[in-house]
């Protein structure tokens, strides 16, 4: 079984805590991502699941066994770096089937696995070139299929797409999710970037300052995030997230938003969570959970200050320095010019403690 | 103020031609973007701009002069790189009074335009930092503003937010485009994120091989592409280029291909239907369907969380109104 399960993990190095008690459990065959920005601790609790660091405290078990003391040759893992390592003066073929002729597997096997790997990532014309002087683009999916040749029960990726370009980046994300599939290992995929996590990963687990903040499908994360880090870290752009105080009006309660004025009243749900909060709470909402309203309905009255076209969707930056609203919509939906009246869709509201940042549900 | 030309320029190394006969004005103020993959002559541009190279063919003008025989320091234009090239040794402050310290400047006019350059990027804060203790945002902005302070004709940047995460490469450039309009001055600026491209762009130019493909606002070339290739470039997921009889659609006469992109494909479960659901992408705000449709793979994307399940058969549908035809060669046949 090739599950990994991190209990009570640590890392410090001298005065400084990389990461503070993390517990995850990843399935077999899962696709986990680890989710955050620079310095948030995903790497290190990446480089010892490898082997390559040692854990404070805590254990690893991969199945039940106990890694603790097993160095990284031994620990049957696969891993691709950021940076790939690719012998420059060996050919595509010998850079492929490295690992398989050290390990001393037939020929014939090794000539098999060689070409199928090769087919699957569209190197197959590239065998017998030299590594040097290819793309980096090519060299990073050489990594990749170096790595993945071995059929590891593990594979670890610590940002293996951040130094190839951006088109190639979605043509490796279709890829790496389909060789996953075909092979079925256990994924650990590190990454500062939500889209590669959505689009790629069965579960996230999105950290910060060496925190786990929340582990989840896609769509949890997305849905129900547990605070406000997670909130905005997930989405493009992010929740839109205010300060505001819990206040009744004739229609319901509501949040006094300050600079932004009265939010619309409150849907049922939103209202249940808000019943054990006390003034002042975090009111948010998605940019793409926002409509145009029209004169009757309660909205918020704002500034059009930027917008960005980028094909399908529009991007429109509202509001004033502090009170900044991003709203998403379909290119194409025709923008009355200046002033913008939004009201978020009710059931999209999330609410989050002022004081903590924690998600506000019904009891 | 600067208005910068290229007329006919070709420049080649050796046997490679890096720039074939590419011709652009750039109007005075405007954020012009250039776009291509890798190696298609976006840098070589920004070269020949800046001085730091010579055409081997064609003229480089400035405010309509012509500037193939004036070195980079005469041309007024600041370049921030990639890299940034922020001296380590040196706090961000010193990083950003150097151009003006190398000029010999009056200290008072340094401190001045120091002081409104990092009141521009919000940098005031960080000015005694030394850039090792900066973030990648933190660095890109100082780089910027080593370049605003020397009041420059224009500006060329090549891919500089390429090195941020993914969440500060989105704030970056909005930051990039509000600083542009304030600052008022031209900007030209490559990028090989198409999303990034079409965000700051006022204009953009296509690239190819060093050749230009075509030039427009990001809207119009995103909407009505000249060419297959064009249209492959801009948009995530890719357009959908198809063997034209794929899906039953209006013919034109002399296309090959059609065009679909993916958010304007209409799809609905239909029992018996012909095309098939092989993956479902939930990303939030949008999910992305893989459909398998007469031997061939398209991409749809839906609006919000629609439930869909692998396996399910589909109907597609598209206005045709939004449908792109191409020819053989690729390019694209008016309606």
């Amino acid at each position: 079984m090739s599950t990994i399960d991190l209990q009570h993990l640590v890392k410090r190095f001298g005065a400084f805590t990389a990461l503070k008690t993390m517990d995850l459990s990843i399935e077999d065959g899962e696709f986990m991502a680890l989710l955050g920005p620079s310095g948030c601790g995903k790497s290190t609790t990446m480089n010892m699941i490898a082997g390559m660091e040692t854990p404070t405290q805590g254990r690893i078990l991969f199945g039940d066994r106990d890694m603790a003391g097993v160095p990284m040759g031994r620990r049957g893992v696969g891993f691709v770096f950021q940076n790939y390592a690719i012998f420059t003066h060996m050919s595509v073929r010998r850079n492929l089937d490295y690992g398989l002729r050290m390990t001393g597997r037939p020929a014939a096997e090794i000539a098999r696995r060689t070409s199928a790997m090769a087919d699957l990532l569209g190197l197959t014309d590239l065998l017998d070139r030299p590594a040097q002087g290819l793309s980096v683009n090519i060299l990073q999916r050489l990594a990749i299929g170096r790595s993945a040749v071995m059929e590891p029960a593990i594979f670890l990726l610590d940002e293996p797409l951040s130094n190839v370009d951006a088109a190639f980046r979605a043509v490796m994300r279709t890829e790496l999710k389909a060789l996953q599939r075909q092979f079925r290992q256990t994924m650990v995929y590190v990454t500062h970037d939500q889209l590669e996590a959505m689009t790629m990963a069965d579960r996230i687990a999105v950290m910060d300052h060496g925190v786990l903040q929340q582990v989840g499908t896609p769509l949890q994360v997305y849905n129900t995030p547990a605070n406000t880090f997670v909130a905005r870290f997930i989405g493009s752009p992010g929740m839109n997230l205010f300060t505001g105080r819990l206040t009744q009006t004739a229609a319901g309660l509501a949040v006094d938003l300050g600079p932004l004025g009265i939010s619309p009243p409150l849907g049922d749900a939103q209202a249940a969570a808000a019943n054990g909060a006390k003034g002042d709470v975090i009111y948010g909402f998605r940019p793409e959970e926002v409509a145009l309203a029209d004169a009757d309905h309660p909205a918020m009255t704002l500034p059009l200050t930027l917008t960005e076209r980028i094909g399908a969707r529009t991007i429109l930056h509202l509001g004033t320095p502090g009170a900044e609203v991003r709203a998403v919509f379909q290119s194409g939906t025709p923008f009355p010019p200046g002033q913008m009246r939004l009201a978020p869709a009710p059931a999209a509201v999330r609410l989050f403690d002022a004081a903590s940042g924690t998600a506000l549900q019904a009891a | 103020m600067a208005q910068i030309e290229l007329a006919n320029v070709t420049k080649r190394y050796g046997s490679i031609t890096a720039v074939q006969n590419a011709s652009f004005t750039v109007a005075d103020n405007e954020f012009f973007c250039l776009f291509g993959p890798p190696l298609s002559g976006k840098t070589t541009i920004l070269r020949l701009i800046l001085g730091l190279e010579t055409p081997d063919e064609g003229q480089v003008l400035i405010d309509g002069q012509p500037v193939n025989h004036i070195g980079p320091a005469a041309r007024n234009i600041a370049m921030v790189f990639q890299n940034l090239a922020l001296f380590p040794h040196m706090t961000a402050e010193q990083n950003v009074r150097f151009p003006l310290v190398e000029r010999r400047e009056p200290e008072a006019r340094i401190k001045a335009r120091v002081a409104d350059a990092a009141a521009k990027l919000h940098i005031a804060h960080i000015l005694h930092k030394h850039p090792g203790q900066l973030s990648g945002g933190e660095r890109q902005r100082v780089a910027i503003a080593r370049a605003l302070v020397r009041d420059p004709a224009a500006y060329l940047m090549d891919d500089p937010i390429s090195a941020l995460d993914a969440r500060l490469r989105e704030e970056a450039r909005v930051e990039l485009k509000r600083m542009q309009r304030e600052a008022g001055r031209t900007l030209i600026y490559v990028t090989h994120d198409q999303e990034e491209a079409m965000s700051v762009a006022d204009r953009m130019a296509i690239l190819e091989h060093g050749s230009i493909r075509q030039i427009g606002a990001p809207d119009a070339l995103y909407d009505a592409p000249d060419s297959a290739y064009v249209a492959r470039l801009l948009g995530a997921p890719v357009m959908n280029i198809l063997p034209l009889g794929t899906l039953a659609a209006p013919d034109r006469p002399g296309a090959t291909q059609l065009g679909v992109r993916p958010e304007d494909l209409g799809v609905r479960p239909t029992p018996d239907a012909a095309a098939t659901v092989t993956s479902v992408e939930p990303l939030g705000g949008y999910t992305v369907l893989t459909i398998a449709a007469g031997g061939q793979t398209l991409r749809a994307m839906l609006r919000g969380q629609p439930a869909f399940q692998t396996g399910t058969p589909v109907s597609l549908t598209a206005d045709p109104e939004r449908l792109h035809y191409f020819g053989p060669d690729g390019r694209r046949l008016a309606g």
